[in-house]
């Protein structure tokens, strides 16, 4: 009765069939002509777009196939470093946040760039890069090898409404101190502006916990003479300066829309979009949006300017999208030749037009592009003075300790004293593990 | 089995205990006794995809798992990740906003299930359109209810705080997701309106599966309403209650979507969750051992939790 088992029966053959057919297919997943392919991944989002469709262009010149693995900003740090660090040589480019940078750097997981440009015969790479932007590149920072290098030049600039300036004959917002004073005139003296009637709110930022609240924060801790470490490499952001700098922004606070401790970017871009808040510091990101009337209200009314000053000279933050060749990668010289094409000046010029800034002063100043984006100018200029990011590898988890706290501070959990000692703590616990 | 007579009782109160398993091989076993031993070879090659799958999907991990979070990032051997959760006030932190959420939800969504299961069981008109109405939310993606509920309270266009304005409120200080102290209700909120329906479908299952015999029992022992929701009704829904239960507390102890969207943890750490924590410890802070042992606590906890819910719905079946 049971003698089926002795033979194949059609759906054991059929389900045979199917194993067969599937690994079949697993085996053609691999690229073909394997020789001539470059994995290359990318951010999914402007940058990332511009390098795709250079990539195109690359390939319809040279010949060599280039495969995009796009992911999502929130993945892609995880994605390779889980690639990186288990040394699967899936990829011959990256492209990284420059925060992650000391990350990968420190897991030496990347390709030290000095020898393929030798063999290419520069010794480093071309003066036309900007020196913040490829400091960003070496490790250690500035004087250490180098290890990328920068495709998109981006760095915080002070966003603020000319119109009202003007209105309410006020000094330009170049030291905080002018800036607190505009955002107090404003909110008191400018008529319903928003929607819901609420009034005008004199500044907008993000306080959000974590990168958010960061980078919303650092222009003002440095100008005001604060420093994240001290000489020693020991945490120092309550000293007297951080302290005052978290009151300062406290204060700043009461002229920004309740709630703004969990702003992030969407929230403070549309205050401002809207024009119901005067000013901001912001990326070079949000600034077509501003002329475009669809989104805009305040089309043409929106100045961008450099990071006011305190006891220091005010500085921005610098945030470039780096590219890398890991040291697993099967094809370096050829990922290399890549790299170096894509980072042209000309190259760079066509990324440009397609959304990003450059890394390159000659294609800031590069007149045809300058009557596209006015504000180069002053992004070159806030690039050029930018700082970076404290380097270190365990960045993401320092900006997190000190971003809860900053954004406690903000909501009126803790006072700034209670708040800063506590972030101190924290990120010595942090580096001390 | 001693619990075999009582246990199968439940089989027709609620679905879900005859899924979990419980008595689901009685009738197997029945038939694999007439079965002969050669095709119980046949059963065995028959499973082994399954189990292959399941080794690879989820036995190798786990054991991976374990073993991460015994090793430092160098790769020694070491119980530090461990003995670290003991002085890290933020996982400490994030543990007590995630019982605090559980218990608090968990209440209200059983409070509110049970009443409107109770409401909706009686003979209503339109009752069949309130159901469905009801049973909207929990088909919704908690990324969706996420979105939805940070547009509704958000302070100064939000549905909820407009709302409040034409009846007189003022509404300037209630930021409900950025003030430290109304963020944590505002992500509960939005849990209980999600998760309520899944409450009150099973009530309502356990409910229709109750006899009428025992309510006319009532009824001619002169039992009042309430006399006969407490002695009754109550009882005799205690399976599903417990099912119920027992499900929720497993899913609002790894909570982790809407509250990502609604407040990503915030105000400051306000409403950060183990899960929060752990995401972020292994994917930003790149810590797999740390997370790892942070998940091994979670699940101790949740596994505690759910074995005394087992236990007590077995000695209530044998008792």
């Amino acid at each position: 009765m049971y003698r089926a088992n002795m033979r194949w029966a059609p759906y054991q053959i059929v389900m045979a069939a199917l194993l067969v057919v599937s690994a079949l297919l697993l085996i053609n997943c691999q690229p073909k002509g394997a020789g001539k392919t470059l994995t290359l991944a990318i951010n999914s989002g402007v940058e990332g777009d511009a390098l795709r469709e250079a990539a195109q262009d690359y390939e319809q010149q040279t010949g060599v196939h280039i495969q995009i693995a796009e992911f999502p900003y929130a993945n892609l740090f995880e994605k390779e470093l889980l690639d990186l660090s288990s040394h699967t040589g899936a990829y011959d480019l990256i492209m990284l946040d420059d925060p992650w940078f000391p990350k990968f750097a420190s897991l030496n997981v990347l390709t030290d760039f000095g020898p393929l440009l030798q063999k290419r015969g520069q010794d480093k790479p071309d003066d036309d890069f900007i020196a913040t932007s490829i400091a960003l590149c070496r490790n250690p920072y500035q004087t250490g090898a180098l290890y990328a290098l920068p495709y998109v030049g981006n760095s915080q600039l002070f966003f603020y409404r000319r119109d009202l300036f003007q209105k309410h004959n006020l000094p330009e917002p170049t030291t905080w101190d002018n800036v607190l004073t505009a955002a107090k005139t404003i909110h008191e003296q400018e008529p319903a502006g928003a929607a819901t009637g609420a009034g005008m709110y004199g500044y907008v930022m993000r306080a959000a916990q974590g990168n958010a609240a960061v980078a919303d924060f650092m222009p003002i801790f440095w100008a005001f003479g604060g420093e994240m470490f001290d000489a020693a490499g020991q945490p120092d952001v309550n000293s007297p300066e951080g302290i005052a700098a978290l009151k300062f922004m406290i204060e700043l606070g009461k002229y920004a829309p309740p709630g703004y401790a969990s702003f992030n970017a969407d929230e403070v871009g549309a205050h401002l979009l809207q024009g119901t808040a005067a000013m901001s510091i912001n990326w070079p990101a949000w600034i077509s949006s501003f002329n475009d009337p669809s989104k805009s209200k305040v089309v043409g009314k929106m100045e961008f300017g450099q990071m006011p000053a305190a006891k220091n000279p005010g500085r921005a933050e610098i945030g470039n999208w780096l590219i890398a060749i890991p040291r697993e990668a099967k094809r370096p010289d050829a990922a290399m030749d890549f790299l170096i094409w894509a980072t042209s000046a000309a190259q760079m010029k066509l990324s440009a037009q397609r959304g990003n800034p450059p890394t390159r002063a000659s294609v800031f100043n590069d007149p045809e592009l300058q009557a596209k984006f006015p504000s180069y100018p002053a992004q070159l200029k806030s690039l050029e003075s930018s700082r970076p990011r404290p380097r270190t590898p365990l960045w993401n988890e320092i900006e997190n300790a000190f971003g809860i706290y900053l954004s406690k501070a903000n909501s009126g959990e803790l006072s700034p004293e209670d708040a800063m000692n506590q972030a101190n703590a924290e990120i010595k616990k942090i580096i001390a593990r | 089995m001693a619990q075999k007579g009582p246990l199968r009782q439940t089989k027709f109160f609620i679905p879900f205990a005859y899924v979990n398993g419980i008595d689901f091989f009685a009738d197997a076993n029945d038939m694999t006794s007439g079965l002969k031993r050669i095709d119980r070879g046949l059963g065995y090659i028959l499973l082994a995809p399954t189990v292959a799958v399941l080794l690879a999907l989820t036995i190798y991990p786990l054991l991976y798992s374990i073993r991460v979070s015994l090793q430092s990032e160098t790769g020694n051997w070491t119980l530090q990740n461990f003995t670290r959760l003991l002085s890290d006030h933020f996982f400490l932190t994030a543990l007590v906003h995630t019982i605090l959420y559980a218990a608090i939800a968990l209440t209200l969504e059983f409070l509110i299930g049970l009443g409107l299961a109770l409401l909706l069981n009686s003979q209503m008109r339109g009752r069949a359109i309130f159901r469905s109405i009801l049973l909207v939310p929990m088909m919704l993606p908690a990324v969706v209810v996420g979105v939805v509920w940070r547009l509704m309270l958000n302070s100064d266009f939000g549905a909820v705080n407009g709302t409040l304005k034409i009846f007189g409120w003022r509404t300037e200080s209630l930021t409900w997701t950025a003030a430290p102290k109304l963020a944590l209700a505002s992500v509960i909120l939005a849990d209980v309106w999600q998760w309520t329906p899944f409450m009150f479908l099973i009530m309502l299952a356990g409910l229709q599966a109750i006899p009428q015999e025992p309510y006319e029992a009532a009824l001619i022992d002169g039992a009042s309403t309430w006399q006969t929701f407490r002695h009754v009704t109550l009882p005799l829904l205690k399976p599903a209650i417990l099912i119920a239960l027992l499900l929720r507390t497993m899913d609002l102890l790894r909570v982790f979507d809407h509250i990502f969207i609604l407040t990503e943890g915030g105000p400051g750490f306000a409403t950060e969750t183990v899960s929060l924590y752990i995401y972020r410890t292994a994917f930003r802070f790149s810590n797999f051992g740390y997370a790892a042992a942070m998940s091994f606590v979670l699940l101790g906890i949740t596994n505690v939790i759910s074995v005394g819910y087992i236990r007590f719905l077995r000695t209530n079946e044998t008792g």
